[in-house]
């Protein structure tokens, strides 16, 4: 049935004065390609080595080239209507390749694909395919950005416009020449198609459509798990400090962004008005990089990098997580906090008492030790010995908090109620999790190394914890100085025992907030709904699961005052209170604290009268199921 | 301006404290140690100085090894030396430091060993947080023959010597004017407190600690002052219940927490 259809036509002679313009424009194609593109892999290559930097397992990395970049799933995922146009422009590419080589060696009558014979009309079909379909993504795209004009793609640009119409004509220059017969519209076409991909290619590295090149190796060469803080590495590594300390990942990352700004998008700070935009951290270092270069010892804070913006990332991940180019967004804002934090720049009232609270105190919130003494006594919590099956992790919030206690108490009764032995710790410090991610590593390297030495005093091999960011920190973090138990959050727990848990229905609805350090962090979603659901109905908020959005308080934010703008808790409580969901639960006992005041706030004051919707951690609803004592 | 800071090692601030099986001291065994905080704002007030006019900042600690730690943690926040007067066997302590010392004898070798580096200034806290004798560096002051000015909170250079503010009661300050060399005991709360930093420690590690023993100092003279016996406050817990009007009620709370707690 194919041989019906109209067969590709190409011109079947060429002058040697045609091979030589060819030959010449081709020349002056590459040149103007490479005089940018030579420079920036230079920079990058120049970029200090990664450290910690493995291949294997090189499994992952198939995989999440072939998920990512392939079938561009990330893209389609998280913007599905504009994620499937670029792939469809993005697929007719990688057809295309075999095309335009074709076409280039015509003129020189070494065109290998005979558009004629059986697999090569089979393989222009099947490009012409790709072809309509990129033509016809590539001007819906060219309709959102210029019509449409979604403000996250950020001020207009001549560049994006210019491309699309060239990637259009590519598209259109070679349909056409399926039904052309005429030898000199032929030639024509041959002419227009040859000059459009000539002018394409020394745009690439001008213009963000470098991510063509770059993205694919950024895909496959990433850090690897969830924004994971790399290790520092000798004695004159602060983090971040200046161009030197730049690795060639984040390097190659700098370059690879496309500014589709899907980071900002779902950044919390940026949406509630404070300075930080994630897009404009990972620019900022591109174009620190253009003006000084990878070895310069120029302070990376200052021209191209905000201090007060790095500062106000509660590392939800939302950024890293949405990134549809592989760049790692986190482990680069805690970089650059990490060297204003390690050499002693960063100047902030609320920061540094923080850190003396923890330099002289056990815990973040700056109380006494005695206290977490008294609510173990009072609780009748036994002490971990090493015979019991878990050491309960108590955590700054579950042993200080008068909130995260009653979240303990709750989850102490199910084990109890469930015949699960544990025990606390005599003496527990902070994790470190919130120094982490402030960039204090002194700090957090005592932390993590005292309580580590506590663990394995009684040989500890499974911990339970109330708190993500105990979780977290304990799990990934402390590994940088020893080998952690094995530990898990409550919501895990509790979910392997739900059936054993007597569910208490109200006839109330009950909306689940993910926490960022459970879901994005640890891709636990479904086992605290499972809990949530013993109270009632669940409901979900409109942006829930991957896509849930931050409660303020991560990153240490919790811990440096009152925030500009907007606050992120009351965004999200409007948002969790809107569902109408009479039972607000939350698994995170910083969520918990943000939202206790952000609900109470709602009900005064934006929707005076209305009743705030209950607060429960998942364990205080799986305990409500429970025989009194 | 040369300044030596003495710094002592105390127990932190939240650790458990348990009396000692002999009475004579606390249980040392599982305790965490950290900078007595008054120490801390007299270094700071000394770094603050330093990075003002140039300079130099000694810091200056007596007692057993442990105390090696807190003074890692002063180079770390930018002392450029430091001194180390290692006292453990001392009259007769099994490992115990400065507890068999009364602060006349401590003063003594704080005074030896800062002697030969004739300092500008001399700081130090103006009190522990562990025995709070409040005495050391005054007698410190004595024994180098220098003047001395307690409370101090804050210290600036004049063209003739300092001016340095001191605290007095309810709310009131002082702001007095003396020759340099001298001595301050440094009252918390005047400055902000800079975290120590991990440039810090790293720039530590190549920093000069002298290691003193106390025996070679040869202060001689057994203390005139023992400790005897030390023991845990009593708990005192009482309850009122104030009955009448909330209005009463508050009226009465207000003028028992003015006569009777004095904390109004």
């Amino acid at each position: 049935m194919i041989a019906f259809l109209p067969t590709l036509a190409e011109p079947h002679q060429f002058s040697l004065g045609e091979r030589l313009v060819f030959l010449a424009l081709a020349a002056l194609s590459v040149y103007f390609f490479w005089r940018r593109f030579g420079p920036i892999l230079n920079r990058i290559w120049q970029s200090k080595k990664d450290p910690d930097f493995h291949l294997r397992p090189v499994g992952r990395r198939v995989w999440d080239f072939v998920w990512e970049v392939m079938l561009q799933a990330k893209v389609i995922r998280e913007r599905p209507l504009a994620g499937i146009a670029h792939a469809l422009v993005f697929w007719a590419f990688c057809a295309f390749a075999l095309v335009t080589l074709n076409h280039c060696a015509t003129i020189f009558g070494l065109g290998f694909v005979d558009p004629a014979g059986r697999l090569g009309r089979l393989y222009f079909y099947f490009a012409a395919v790709f072809a309509v379909g990129c033509a016809v993504a590539i001007a819906g795209l060219f309709v959102r950005r210029f019509l449409v004009r979604p403000k996250w793609l950020g001020e207009l640009s001549w560049e994006s416009g210019l491309i699309a119409l060239l990637i259009f004509l590519l598209m259109a220059t070679y349909l056409a020449a399926f039904f052309v017969a005429n030898a000199s519209a032929l030639r024509a076409l041959w002419w227009a198609h040859t000059l459009t991909l000539l002018a394409f290619l020394p745009l690439i590295p001008h213009t963000k459509h470098l991510h063509l090149v770059l993205s694919p190796f950024t895909v496959f060469l990433s850090r690897g798990g969830f924004s994971r803080i790399p290790p520092l590495s000798g004695d004159e590594d602060f983090g971040l400090v200046a161009g030197k300390d730049l690795t060639r990942i984040v390097s190659l990352q700098a370059y690879s962004c496309v500014e589709c700004g899907r980071c900002t998008e779902h950044c919390p700070a940026n949406n509630t008005g404070k300075i930080l935009n994630p897009k404009e951290i990972v620019l900022g270092l591109r174009g620190y990089l253009n003006e000084f270069g990878p070895g310069s010892d120029q302070l990376l804070l200052g021209k191209y990098e905000s201090q007060e913006a790095v500062f106000a990332c509660t590392t939800c991940g939302a950024c890293e997580f949405q990134c549809p180019v592989g760049i790692e967004h986190v482990p680069m804002i805690v970089g650059l906090r990490r060297g204003a934090v390690n050499t002693g720049a960063w100047d902030d009232d609320h920061g540094a008492k923080f850190f003396l609270a923890l330099e002289r105190g056990s815990n973040a919130l700056g109380m006494s030790a005695a206290e977490r003494d008294k609510f173990v006594e009072k609780n009748a919590l036994p002490i971990f010995d090493g015979t019991q099956e878990y050491c309960l992790w108590l955590g700054c919030m579950g042993g200080y908090d008068p909130r995260g206690r009653e979240i303990v108490v709750a989850l102490v009764r199910v084990m109890r109620h469930l015949g699960v032995t544990f025990g606390v710790l005599r003496k527990e410090k902070c994790t470190g999790d919130p120094v982490r991610r402030l960039g204090n590593d002194l700090l957090f390297q005592q932390l993590a190394e005292a309580n580590l030495e506590a663990l394995a005093q009684f040989k500890t091999r499974k911990i339970i914890s109330i708190c993500p960011h105990c979780v977290r920190t304990i799990q990934e973090d402390w590994k940088e100085f020893g080998a952690p138990p094995e530990v898990e959050h409550h919501s895990e727990f509790l979910a392997r025992f739900a059936s054993k848990l007597t569910p208490v229905q109200s006839q109330e609805k009950i909306v689940f907030h993910d926490p960022c350090y459970l879901g994005r962090y640890r891709g636990v979603y479904d086992q605290p709904r499972k809990i949530a659901a013993l109270a009632g109905e669940l409901v979900e908020a409109p942006r829930s699961r991957e896509r849930s959005f931050c409660c303020g308080a991560g990153g240490g934010l919790a811990f440096l005052g009152e925030e500009k703008g907007e606050r992120v808790s009351h965004v999200r409580a409007a948002e969790l209170a809107a569902t109408g969901a009479g039972v607000v639960a939350a698994a995170c006992p910083f969520c918990n604290t943000m939202f206790r005041d952000a609900l109470a706030f709602q009900a005064s004051e934006s929707r005076p009268g209305a009743p705030a919707p209950e607060l429960l951690d998942i364990a205080q609803i799986a305990a409500r199921g429970l025989p009194e004592n | 301006m040369k300044i030596v800071v003495a710094i002592k090692q105390v127990p932190e601030r939240d650790a458990p404290v348990r009396i000692a099986a002999n009475a004579k001291w606390i249980e040392e065994r599982d305790l965490a140690w950290a900078m007595n905080e008054p120490d801390a704002y007299a270094l700071e007030e000394a770094l603050q100085l330093k990075e003002k006019l140039g300079g130099e900042v000694i810091v200056l600690s007596a007692g057993p090894e442990r105390v090696g730690s807190t003074i890692r943690e002063a180079l770390a926040k930018g002392a450029d030396r430091a001194i180390h007067i290692v006292c453990d066997d001392l009259a007769g302590g099994a490992g115990g430091g400065l507890r068999n010392l009364d602060a006349l004898s401590v003063a003594k070798l704080l005074a030896a060993a800062t002697k030969p580096e004739s300092p500008d200034l001399v700081l130090t806290g103006l009190q522990s947080e562990d025995l709070g004798l409040g005495q050391t560096g005054v007698i410190l002051a004595e024994l180098l023959g220098l003047p001395h000015a307690t409370l101090i909170l804050h210290v600036e250079k004049t063209d003739a010597g300092i001016k340095a503010k001191r605290e007095l009661e309810e709310g009131w300050f002082q702001s007095i004017e003396m020759p340099l060399p001298a001595v301050l005991t440094m009252q918390s709360g005047g400055t902000k407190l800079r975290y120590a930093t991990l440039m810090g420690i790293k720039r530590a590690k190549t920093k000069e600690l002298r290691v003193l023993n106390a025996a070679e100092l040869s202060v001689g003279a057994p203390p005139v002052l023992v400790l005897d016996q030390i023991a845990l406050p009593r708990k005192q817990k009482s309850t009122q219940i104030l009955g009448g009007s909330p209005k009463e009620a508050a009226a009465t709370l207000v003028d028992k927490l003015k006569t009777e707690a004095r904390v109004l």
